[in-house]
């Protein structure tokens, strides 16, 4: 092995290590490792002072690695890999051992047992950085042009918003027309009209000459990797085109729950969903009517398709509240109440979630004559036919379980999001789906429009249920990401992909199997057939590592022989007394 | 099973002072009542809104009872005038149930 100059810098941290502990100790029981030129502490190492120490070290000693035991590398990997950079030394010779979150901080009532795992710790970063290899980062030319798949509210508001920065879109929508369900709809809560907004932006779009909309047209293959995407889309005559981009967003919407044939009385004509309602009342102008006979009575049924039972028949029950409903349901009695002001709403809920302020969309509905019932999640409703009516029986929790019998002419079920049957998209883009059959982003609160598939962003209702101005609000939030990444010109990968040693692979096709991102492929090198990384898209997950049957994969820079390295070190009996 | 019945509801709705359809149900003003009745105010206004006359008349005794002390409507979260509206269901049994009327 060559002879390699390595140093050590033990941080304090102003004593959140030191205090816990004895990074003199610490410096001591490592100083004499094999490979260890220097070792010292620092009060805080990512300080700018101990930044031009190291630096200087770097240049004195002529190290050619590094390990600095300090914090979590979630804080300031980037910190000290910009360092080494600056002096010279190649960012991926560096180790970051973490002797805070991972040690200090989780020890902090054994100050003995605190210091020998911090020696063990950075024993290990030593070792790993031993046989650590220059590597380069992958850099990627990015295209600036971004794809938009769904021409709703949400994809039309993002197209122009991208146009606006400068990019050229291309959007395309599966349906005939724009505006998914906004456009059949018109007075929306809190305010405004669907249908018009639909017509604002369509006109809006149409006059961008840097937007390109393709309507009846699908994504039918996506090769390429973040930044440099060539996608094909089927078009409306037939024919395929080949698009380039950058980025993609999805902003595809969902579909309303369907209830099943007898589901509160569904089937029978005075028995609606709310969506259907919602088209009624944009559609007609006048007095309500079911069968021809005037709207009296309406009760309001709600969750009908959300927050169902885990216990219940139904084969995969939505558990999750579809959130805009009941802000959507009061608005609309509010709609009824304004064009006949005699017709008697009755609002059968589990929870009001009329957030934030819609409470106030609620309040003005009780004012004006809309009375709700309460009732227990394991008795709902019951729908019955009564003389061309319909009767519904409730037992009314508020009111100390009274069972009420409520003659109505019609019945509206406030019906929840379901996600969009998209199997070929999800193919295509090899989005992460979750378990409510929603897109997947990477976090809910810090990471809301990504996904693990780099440069694929998620947003409006495709993730998640929420109302149209949340949807915007999502997709502008795509907008930003996307934008950010494209105009930006390049994208940086960390160098850690799988490799193959074609030597020891016999093609059985267990790591093409295993990795989530599509980054292995078949090749035929020398008529051998192996497996190969595409290196742009390989994230270095490492799943493809131990399902190969012939251990012919690794991940370059945690090789298996730097990783059983530093598990060897972490278990080498201490040299140094404890305690 | 009660019947809900829409002709009571109308002819409540008649009144421009009665307000109580604005209870949201939180149960503060029963809480609060120094009567200390089961009834009111709370469950009351349900069985108005909900056009439960007869559960309404049958308990007269208990409408009557109120001290419109008003402590209820301090509290309410609503601003529901309920001591007014009590006054106005008082008024109403008055009319229907004992056939007062206004010389």
């Amino acid at each position: 092995m060559k002879e390699r100059r390595i140093g050590v810098f033990i941080c304090h941290c102003g004593g959140n290590i030191s205090d816990y502990v004895d990074v003199e100790k610490v410096r001591k029981a490592v100083e004499n490792e094999p490979g260890v030129v220097l070792a010292k502490t620092q009060m805080f190492a990512c300080s700018d002072a101990a930044q031009e120490e190291m630096i200087s070290d770097i240049h004195e000693e002529n190290l050619d690695g590094i390990v600095v035991a300090s914090c979590s590398p979630k804080l300031h990997l980037y910190t000290f890999r910009a360092m080494s950079v600056r002096a010279g030394l190649n960012p991926y010779q560096y180790t970051q051992s973490n002797i805070r979150e991972q040690c200090s901080w989780a020890h902090r009532d054994d100050r003995p047992l605190a210091t020998d795992k911090a020696i063990r710790l950075v024993r290990s970063g030593i070792a790993k950085t031993l046989l650590s290899e220059p590597l380069t980062t992958m850099r990627i030319e990015t295209t600036p042009k971004v794809l938009v798949v769904g021409a709703g509210v949400a994809g039309l508001t993002a197209s122009l918003t991208l146009a606006d920065i400068g990019l050229p879109v291309f959007i395309v929508e599966r349906a005939p027309e724009v505006g998914g369900w906004t456009r059949k709809w018109g007075q929306m809560f809190p305010r405004g009209c669907g249908s018009n907004l639909v017509d604002e932006l369509y006109e809006m779009v149409r006059q961008r000459e840097d937007i390109t909309l393709f309507t009846q047209a699908e994504l039918v293959e996506r090769t390429g990797n973040v930044g440099d995407f060539t996608v094909k889309v089927r078009v409306e005559d037939g024919s395929t085109v080949s698009l380039e981009v950058g980025a993609i967003i999805v902003a595809t919407g969902f579909d309303t729950y369907q209830p099943t044939e007898g589901e509160f009385g569904h089937g029978q004509a005075g028995v609606l969903t709310l969506p259907e309602v919602t088209e009624l009342l944009a559609t007609n102008d006048g007095p309500l009517t079911v069968n021809g006979r005037p709207v009296e009575n309406i009760a309001y049924i709600y969750c009908v398709g959300s927050r169902q039972s885990e216990d219940s028949d139904v084969e995969k029950p939505n558990l999750y509240c579809s959130r805009y409903c009941c802000s959507a349901a009061v608005h609309t009695a509010l709609q009824v109440h304004e064009r006949n002001p005699k017709i008697h709403q009755f609002h059968l809920y589990r929870d009001m979630r009329t957030y934030g302020k819609y409470e106030l969309l609620y309040e003005e509905a009780c004012r004006k004559g809309s009375m709700f019932f309460r009732f227990e999640d394991e008795q709902p409703p019951e729908v019955v036919v009564e003389e061309g009516r319909y009767l519904v029986k409730v037992n009314g929790q508020l009111d100390g379980d009274e069972e009420l019998e409520i003659p109505v002419d019609l019945v509206v079920l406030v019906t929840g999001m379901v996600p969009r049957h998209n199997d070929q998209l999800i193919d295509v883009l090899k989005l992460p789906v979750g378990t409510d059959g929603f897109f997947n982003e990477i976090h809910p609160k810090l990471r809301p429009v990504e996904t693990v598939m780099d440069g694929v962003f998620i947003s409006g209702a495709s993730q998640g249920p929420k109302t149209l101005a949340e949807s915007v609000a999502s997709s502008l939030a795509a907008v930003a990401k996307s934008a950010a990444l494209v105009k930006k010109g390049y994208v940086d990968l960390d160098p850690y992909v799988a490799t193959v040693n074609p030597d020891l692979c016999l093609w059985c096709d267990k790591c093409q199997e295993a990795c989530p991102y599509g980054a292995i492929e078949k090749v035929t090198v020398a008529d051998k057939e192996i497996a190969h990384v595409i290196p742009s898209l390989c994230k270095g997950g490492g799943v493809c590592v131990p399902v190969c049957p012939e251990d012919a994969i690794e991940i370059t820079g945690y090789t298996d022989a730097e990783v059983k390295a530093m598990i060897d070190a972490l278990i080498k009996e201490s040299a140094v007394p404890v305690g | 099973m009660a019947r809900v019945n829409t002709e009571f509801i109308d002819e409540i709705r008649q009144s421009d002072t009665f307000d109580a359809s604005a209870c949201m149900h939180c149960g503060q003003c029963t809480a609060i009542c120094p009567m200390g009745l089961n009834l009111l105010p709370r469950r009351l206004f349900f069985y108005v809104g909900a056009g439960l006359e007869d559960k309404v008349i049958e308990n007269s005794e208990t409408i009557f009872s109120c001290l419109l002390c008003k402590l209820c409507e301090e509290n309410c979260p609503r601003d529901v005038h309920i001591a007014e509206d009590v006054r106005f269901l008082r008024n109403y049994i008055n009319r229907k149930v004992h056939k007062l009327v206004r010389v």
